[in-house]
């Protein structure tokens, strides 16, 4: 039997799609809640404490925090829906083994998880997006490829989160997890503020995570800034995104076919 | 042969689920599994549709190899797991339908399979029903209904009717039959001897990790206890009194039970006469005597 990313064929998509069935008769009670967080962070952020800042690097404070508030709605929502639902569907209702008793492979449950936790990410932001619009936050076309990259750092977290959720041995895990992971990334990231501000050391954990070049991409798209950075963290964004899926994919095999 | 195992080996890290065993299920047969919880009936079906890997050993599916063509395999044959693992989110029909997604089939086709399939199990009324309004016997019939919805040449049972009241036992007892004469060849664990004897050609005993006898129910009877049994209910020093009188005779003790083997009714004539207050039952023997004379009558613990 293959293993790995290699092994997983179209038939992926059919798990996608019952999920999104799923989510379709359920929708009030997702789509709404996933807003709050992302529309609180507008309103606390860039409302709030926006107005006591003149400008940051040169723009009006919510123009500098729009790419991280939507970089974080992605990868919020992805990172929920590839934990605690994901662990949900796979330890209480053993919807997987289920799955993976017919054609459907383990490597492509792992793959539809993702994507789908990628997909619900993207919806997710692509609001957040439009809320921002609202703002008067958006000036250049450029913006139009944000989804494109709001999509690929929610796939790259909801590949982290499969890779935890398909190793833990219980659901209470998920908290060192997410005080550990999750909620550091959302603000070490250049999330709020440039992470020049960081002491030496932690701006190199804040570039290994790879939020923090998601977010630059973002931010050099809102704001029309083309630098030579953007390789380096283009080449990261997607090199650690193949990477993590590989590893989630496999490890996803590992948990469901002992 | 439709499934065939050969010095088949299971181990999750240092437990020994399955050891040495040989198995050859024949095209259109019924075929048991019976033995003690834990004795690795759910391990070798799991291994049998893939979702455990063998440790060593051969095992094949339809001549195909459980390692190489798992794929390949599962499109092929239908399970119904030990939990019901139905999809907790969707309708009875939905359910259905998702789960022939699964293996491809297209929405046209699955619709009406899935309609045949609900009158099929006497479920056409709850077609739309949300799953947890269905009662266990429902539930039950519905994994049974999403394990045909590929049109299976081999169905595999694990304990397909655990829990279950006497009218959706028979139910499903008539349903495996059908699906029989149609050709399909079942495999299935149980811990109902009735049930292992009504729908199964051969039964393979386990315990303990391996096989301990094989056979049909008729042959294992044969070779394994005498064709009559006497069941008598007594008190412990009644107990110890009718063992000292007829010690002579093939017997076991069980608690408050004591259980003689004879050859012929004729045989326990003398101990009825000698105990007439004594309750009893003479029965010819069946499988679950087979069973408990070969994996004994203490608990697992």
């Amino acid at each position: 039997m293959s293993q790995g990313l290699l092994s997983v064929t179209s038939a992926f998509s059919r798990v996608w799609l019952r999920n999104a069935q799923v989510y379709l008769t359920l929708w009030k009670f997702n789509v709404f809640p996933a807003l709050a967080e992302p529309i609180l962070f507008i309103f606390v952020f860039g409302i709030g404490i926006g107005s006591y800042i003149d400008q940051m690097e040169g723009v009006p404070y919510l123009e500098f925090v729009a790419p991280g508030i939507l970089g974080i709605a992605a990868i919020m929502q992805a990172t929920f829906e590839c934990t605690y639902g994901s662990y949900f569907r796979m330890r209480m209702q053993n919807t997987f083994e289920g799955i993976i008793s017919t054609p459907v492979s383990a490597a492509e449950v792992g793959m539809a998880e993702i994507t789908w936790g990628a997909t619900r990410g993207l919806v997710t932001s692509t609001l957040v997006l439009v809320i921002l619009a609202f703002f008067g936050v958006f000036h250049n076309p450029s913006v139009l490829l944000l989804p494109v990259i709001t999509f690929l750092a929610a796939f790259n977290f909801a590949a982290i989160a499969i890779i935890v959720t398909s190793r833990i041995a219980q659901m209470e895990y998920f908290h060192f997890y997410f005080a550990g992971f999750v909620l550091p990334a959302q603000f070490l990231c250049g999330t709020f503020f440039p992470i020049s501000r960081f002491p030496e050391p932690v701006q190199v954990i804040a570039w290994i995570i790879p939020l923090t070049s998601f977010v630059d991409i973002m931010r050099s798209l809102t704001l029309a800034r083309i630098t030579p950075s953007l390789i380096p963290e283009t080449v990261w964004a997607l090199g650690s995104t193949i990477i993590l899926a590989e590893l989630a994919v496999r490890s996803m095999q590992h948990r469901l076919v002992e | 042969m439709i499934v065939e195992a050969k010095s088949l080996h299971k181990r999750f890290h240092d437990v020994v689920a399955v050891e040495s065993l040989d198995l050859a299920v024949e095209r259109g047969s019924c075929y048991g599994l019976v033995g003690p919880n834990g004795a690795g009936k759910t391990t070798t079906m799991r291994m049998i549709y893939c979702l455990n890997r063998p440790t060593s050993g051969t095992l094949s599916v339809f001549g195909l190899d459980v390692l190489k063509e798992p794929r390949r395999i599962k499109a092929r044959l239908g399970v119904v797991p030990q939990d019901n693992n139905l999809d907790p989110d969707l309708s009875t029909c939905r359910n259905l339908e998702v789960y022939a997604r699964y293996f491809g089939i297209n929405r046209a086709d699955a619709g009406s399979r899935c309609h045949d399939l609900l009158d099929f199990m006497q479920l056409r009324d709850r077609a739309d029903s949300p799953m947890p309004a269905l009662s266990g016997g429902m539930k039950r019939r519905l994994v049974i209904a999403r394990a045909l919805v590929n049109n299976p040449e081999l169905l595999i049972l694990d304990e397909p009717t655990t829990g279950l009241d006497p009218q959706v036992r028979h139910l499903i007892w008539d349903r495996l039959l059908d699906l029989k004469e149609q050709g399909v060849t079942l495999m299935l664990t149980t811990h109902y001897m009735e049930e292992a004897q009504k729908l199964c050609d051969r039964v393979l005993v386990m315990d303990h990790a391996r096989a301990v006898a094989e056979g049909s129910p008729t042959e294992l009877i044969r070779e394994h206890v005498s064709p009559y049994v006497l069941e008598l209910r007594a008190d412990r020093s009644l107990n110890a009194h009718i063992t000292s009188r007829f010690g002579h005779m093939e017997f076991q003790s069980s608690g408050q039970n004591l259980y003689f083997y004879g050859g012929s009714p004729d045989e326990f004539d003398d101990l009825l006469a000698a105990y007439p207050q004594t309750e009893r039952l003479l029965r010819p023997s069946s499988l679950e005597d087979v069973f408990l004379k070969l994996t004994g009558r203490e608990l697992r613990l």
